[in-house]
């Protein structure tokens, strides 16, 4: 049984406002005993009680800022929520920035092979799905050419056929469903499904509204760091939709 | 309980072990990348460093070249090891940055990563250096190579501790990898790389080294390889007591900072 449970989970960033607080600011700091002026707290998210279980096809709307990534991250076990419990059953994985985390002078070949075993593959699950994964990508030959050639199209198509390659239980996806050129986009979009298809657990950010609604059954509306709606699609999107409209008929 | 955290965080290296070996053979290529001698420059380096070392010191210290070359060289590759560890190790977790926003996994794995890749280039020179001792000074003991592998099993814990704690000390203060690099200026001098023990003995200052744990690791390596005896107690005592410290500085980072790490990259 797949589960994913949020108690009252808290995140506070503490976000330095110059950088990196340097050895000298630290001593200083101590020293004098000065107030922090470098760093400032924001509130991440607060009070989140979430439920997933088996079954669950979950997106998350909200306008830029709401929390919903660092929600992800937080789902996914990246982030270590400052406040309130997680609990997790079943194998986890997650799709975040995934044209990042490449090794520029590896090939492509190479960058499949471990960017797999970061996922949790092993050299024996590897080869069948090595060259599904590379006719997938269309790259052809280009594989045998280190990644610090490619153009930023290749490494998506790239990162998109092996990220989705990945065979788990709870699947926490976030913005990838606008990969590569208009024909990829077409492919991706089928694989995308299939992968939702295959995983028990599902919870997607999106701004894409028309495909949040087709692929979930249930939307989260983050705002601010809570909760503001959760529900069915039909519900939640007209409601963040006539709330986003009037901001602007507001601001105009 | 803290046994079984303990046994379940290295099962989740372990788990991942494809990753970082296959990185590790990323880092190797990368290196020698489009270089006529490729993986030769490991084997270069030590061998052209012992050259011009000994042709200073050699004549400088009126030292037999004999066996002065093979006690620079293993010297030399271990300092290399320790020097690249703490240089690479600044820098582990912010290459690993795009991992370690993308999934959770033990955090370890990174400066695992700077460890085998510097003690692949360390074992090179090593078996050069054990060549070159026996070639000059002939065969002493062959068995007593067997005392280098717990000697080496402790240089890599130390190693691997190493990296860690500069890693995660430069992620909280940038200033780490620019006071790391003058520490390590220092150290080269105070630890008897290209000088031996006695050296410091003559003049009274023999505490230096006494007290120097790089000084005693750098015995359990030279003792076995140029003599053919087991290292002095006292230098297995102070390598064990080392390794005890370094590990349990780096449990005790890890349970504070495993899992806080991201916020601050």
């Amino acid at each position: 049984m797949a589960h994913l449970r949020l108690d009252h989970v808290g995140l506070d960033f503490c976000v330095r406002t110059h950088g990196r607080i340097s050895l000298k600011e630290y001593i200083l700091k101590g020293m004098f005993r000065t107030r922090g002026s470098t760093s400032t707290t924001v509130r991440a998210l607060d009070d989140i009680n979430l439920d997933f279980s088996e079954g669950d096809r979950v997106g998350i709307i909200g306008h830029n800022g709401a929390g919903k990534s660092t929600l992800l991250k937080v789902l996914a076990g990246i982030y270590l929520p400052s406040q309130g419990r997680r609990s997790v059953q079943g194998k986890i994985a997650s799709l975040f920035d995934i044209t990042l985390g490449f090794e520029p002078e590896a090939s492509g070949w190479e960058n499949i092979a471990f960017r797999s075993y970061f996922q949790g593959e092993t050299p024996k699950t590897m080869r069948s799905k090595l060259h599904a994964i590379a006719d997938f990508s269309e790259l052809g030959d280009f594989l045998n050419m280190p990644v610090r050639y490619y153009s930023a199209g290749m490494c998506v198509r790239l990162a998109f056929s092996i990220a989705t390659a990945i065979e788990t239980e709870i699947l926490i996806v976030d913005e990838v469903l606008s990969a590569g050129d208009l024909a990829f986009q077409h492919k991706a979009r089928k694989r995308i499904e299939e992968l939702l298809a295959r995983a028990r657990v599902v919870v997607l950010v999106s701004h894409d509204l028309a495909s949040v609604a087709a692929l979930c059954e249930r939307v989260i509306w983050m705002d601010h760091g809570h909760i503001r709606q959760d529900g069915p699609p039909k519900q939640v999107i007209p409601a963040y939709q006539a709330m986003a409209t009037a901001g602007e008929r507001l601001a105009a | 309980m803290q046994r079984e955290v303990i046994s379940n965080y290295l099962t989740d290296i372990w788990r991942l072990r494809y990753f970082w070996m296959s990185l590790v053979r990323v880092d190797l290529r990368a290196k020698y990348r489009r270089s006529i001698l490729g993986i030769g420059w490991s084997l270069m380096h030590p061998i052209f460093m012992t050259f011009v070392f000994c042709a200073v010191f050699a004549t400088l210290f009126k030292l037999d070249v004999r066996t002065y070359a093979p006690f620079l060289l293993v010297g030399l590759a271990f300092w290399n090891f320790v020097s690249g560890i703490a240089h690479q190790g600044c820098q582990c977790f912010i290459n690993g940055e795009a991992y370690i926003r993308q999934q959770s996994a033990p955090m370890a794995i990174y400066p695992l990563r700077t460890t085998l890749a510097c003690g692949f280039h360390f074992l090179i020179a090593l078996v050069v250096a054990i060549l070159l001792s026996f070639i000059f000074g002939g065969v002493h003991n062959a068995l007593a190579l067997v005392y280098l592998v717990p000697a080496l099993v402790m240089l890599f814990l130390f190693g691997w501790c190493l990296a860690l704690l500069c890693g995660v000390l430069n992620v909280m203060f940038q200033d780490t990898q620019h006071v790391i690099e003058i520490l390590l200026q220092v150290l080269f001098y105070l630890t008897p790389i290209m000088y031996p023990i006695d050296m410091l003995a003559q003049r009274r200052i023999g505490w230096v080294a006494a007290l120097n744990p790089l000084a005693a690791l750098v015995e359990t390596l030279r003792r076995p390889i140029l003599e053919g005896l087991p290292p002095s107690l006292s230098a297995v005592a102070m390598v064990c007591g080392l390794v005890t410290v370094m590990l349990l500085v780096t449990a005790f980072t890890l349970s504070r900072l495993e899992r806080r790490l991201v916020f601050y990259l």
